[in-house]
């Protein structure tokens, strides 16, 4: 846990010039160099970008001035998230050579800071996947063992921040793309709520799911980041910002008669060492003086289907903006307008994007919206008040990230449902809008990390930071580093 | 049970073609994707009107003037462009 960079401890050695920025950003882009063709969590690397503005801070050092948060520190974005002049695929064929023309607010927000933009990082294609294996660029590896997969959608993203290729990386969740393979490669992913992070500039999957979040090594690095970009962003819509103060200043509050709840039916069907991992962690919350309390949530056997059927309709509406007229993949042959839009979309998506846009086209046809649609919208409010009212039961919930550890590479393309069932203890948090954090909380016996994930209620995520902050605290050695990366 | 006609029209409302060849995996896919959809519909109370998350509400900005994105960078993406335009070609 020590030998990697952290923020916190960067910034320390950055402002007592232990070493210069340029250094910093030089020992990154060499072990990107010598680790991506083995990890894959890259998909565009930008060290020119990355070393100017590594010059910049180092100027900005040697006057003296005083560097905020994350100002010289070197990390990533997720290919979806938009950045001016730098290819923006979403690791998509039909997205290929797409230029963006603005940034996304995040990435405004960090530019600003003089965040050192190592490159854009790996994912399935438009956010569709748990693996990263539908990403047209084949999928990112898990650190721990390339013979696994990184998870999905923000594989990249966990790949580069498991292999210490970069300090943190933004990803997105709209059914546990931050969640899943922060789990899957021993590192930390938030998942802020619905409206805390601006989502202008990140390329739309399900838009009433979708959010921006951190993937990182410690917690405190996913608060220092979060309180970084949780700003209210008057160019989305739904953008509220973050509720109180910075999350950072209250890490180390004791957690002392908080009441920390478990869901039978979260805990029900997953792997014996997960299982075990989480019931572990609940007795590392009791020793620190939390109280375990157990309920039923029967109606979380529906989330899955209910968010499958929400997120494909939506994306099978926000995909339709790609027909090879104003950007990317454009068919080569074709007769007419309506033959080249075919065509264009059936030569750049890939088969699962075509499923989930079908089936999406599906539940939202005439004769089929009331049965499947309107049907999970309205499921979507039985299971919003239902975690309303777990939560006069509880302070938190402790849920196991997924229900197994990162499975081997090529296994989880071959049945969609089965795939999709890995994402049964994410998507719930996804329909509520709700906030959550996934940390390590240990390794099966091949030594492959296992994840838990603290949920909260709308705008909590200071509580669920500093009840992770905790379990790290007094479980560091779950956080352990793989072999990959820069070593400090 | 959804069957090889449903999925031409759905995939011609999708503005997608599906080839010969795809048909069978792809109907065996769909059918498993909606069985599994459909358990939905076991549910007895779903009678909750969701509206949205974390009681959102449409805020409207002022009516002001305000620099957009630039033409030509916009059109700079795109494959074919005439005169400012994205050009597209005549329906046969």
């Amino acid at each position: 846990m020590s030998s990697r960079g952290n923020i916190k401890k960067l910034a320390d050695m950055l402002e007592s010039k232990k070493i210069s920025c340029t250094e910093l950003t030089q020992s990154y882009i060499d072990e990107i160099e010598k680790s991506n063709g083995e990890l894959n969590a890259y998909v565009k690397k930008t060290p020119e970008i990355a070393l100017d503005t590594a010059k910049k801070v180092d100027e900005k050092i040697s006057k003296g001035e005083k560097l905020s948060s994350l100002e010289g520190i070197p990390m990533t974005l997720k290919d979806n998230i938009s950045t001016d002049g730098i290819e923006t695929t979403c690791c998509s064929k039909i997205l290929k050579g797409y230029v963006p023309i603005y940034d996304a607010t995040v990435w405004d927000i960090l530019k600003k800071q003089n965040a050192v933009l190592l490159g854009k990082t790996n994912m399935d294609e438009f956010a569709m996947g748990s693996s990263c294996e539908t990403s047209c660029f084949g999928g990112a590896k898990n650190p721990h063992n390339i013979n696994h997969v990184a998870g999905g959608s923000s594989g990249g993203a966990a790949s580069a921040v498991g292999g210490n290729i970069a300090v943190y990386g933004l990803g997105s969740d709209t059914g546990g793309s931050i969640r899943q393979p922060a789990s899957f490669c021993g590192v930390v992913g938030l998942k802020p709520t619905y409206g805390a992070v601006s989502r202008y500039g990140l390329i739309a999957y399900a838009s009433s799911l979708d959010q921006i979040g951190p993937i990182t090594t410690s917690v405190e690095d996913a608060a220092i980041v979060f309180d970084a970009i949780s700003a209210y962003d008057k160019m989305d819509s739904t953008s509220r910002g973050r509720q109180g103060a910075a999350t950072v200043d209250t890490l180390n509050n004791s957690i002392k008669g908080m009441k920390i709840g478990i869901a039978k039916e979260y805990i029900e069907g997953v792997r014996d060492d997960v299982r075990e991992a989480v019931m572990n962690a609940a007795k590392v919350y009791e020793s620190l003086g939390a109280e375990i309390v157990y309920f039923d949530l029967p109606v979380l056997k529906y989330a899955l289907p209910v968010y499958y059927i929400l997120a494909c309709a939506e994306a099978s509406s926000n995909l339709g903006r790609y027909d090879g007229i104003r950007y990317g993949f454009k068919a080569e042959h074709y007769d007419d307008v309506n033959d080249m839009v075919k065509k264009t979309r059936s030569e750049g998506f890939g088969d699962e994007v075509k499923r989930r846009i079908l089936l999406g086209t599906y539940v939202l046809s005439s004769g089929y919206y009331d049965a499947y649609y309107k049907k999970a919208q309205n499921l979507r409010g039985t299971i919003v008040n239902a975690f309303k009212e777990a939560f006069t039961k509880c302070n938190v919930i402790l849920a196991p990230t997924v229900p197994m550890t990162a499975f081997e590479n090529g296994n989880a393309i071959s049945d969609p449902v089965e795939t999709y069932l890995t994402d049964i203890c994410t998507v719930p948090v996804n329909i509520c809008g709700l906030p959550a954090v996934s940390v390590p909380c240990g390794f099966n016996a091949k030594g492959m990390p296992i994840g838990m994930q603290l949920i909260g209620d709308s705008f909590s995520e200071a509580t669920i930071l500093n009840v992770a902050h905790q379990y790290e605290t007094a479980v560091p050695e779950a956080f352990r580093a793989s072999d990959f990366g820069v070593k400090l | 049970m959804v069957d090889r006609e449903e999925i031409l029209k759905i995939a011609t409302l999708s503005k997608l073609f599906v080839s010969e060849e795809e048909l069978p995996k792809l109907t065996t896919d769909m059918e498993q994707m909606i069985a599994f959809a459909d358990t939905i519909n076991n549910a007895e109370d779903a009678s909750t009107d969701f509206d949205n998350i974390n009681n959102l509400c449409n805020v409207l900005r002022e009516d002001e003037v305000v620099p957009s994105l630039d033409r030509d960078k916009i059109l700079g993406n795109a494959k074919d462009i005439d005169d400012g335009h994205f050009l597209v070609k005549k329906r046969a």
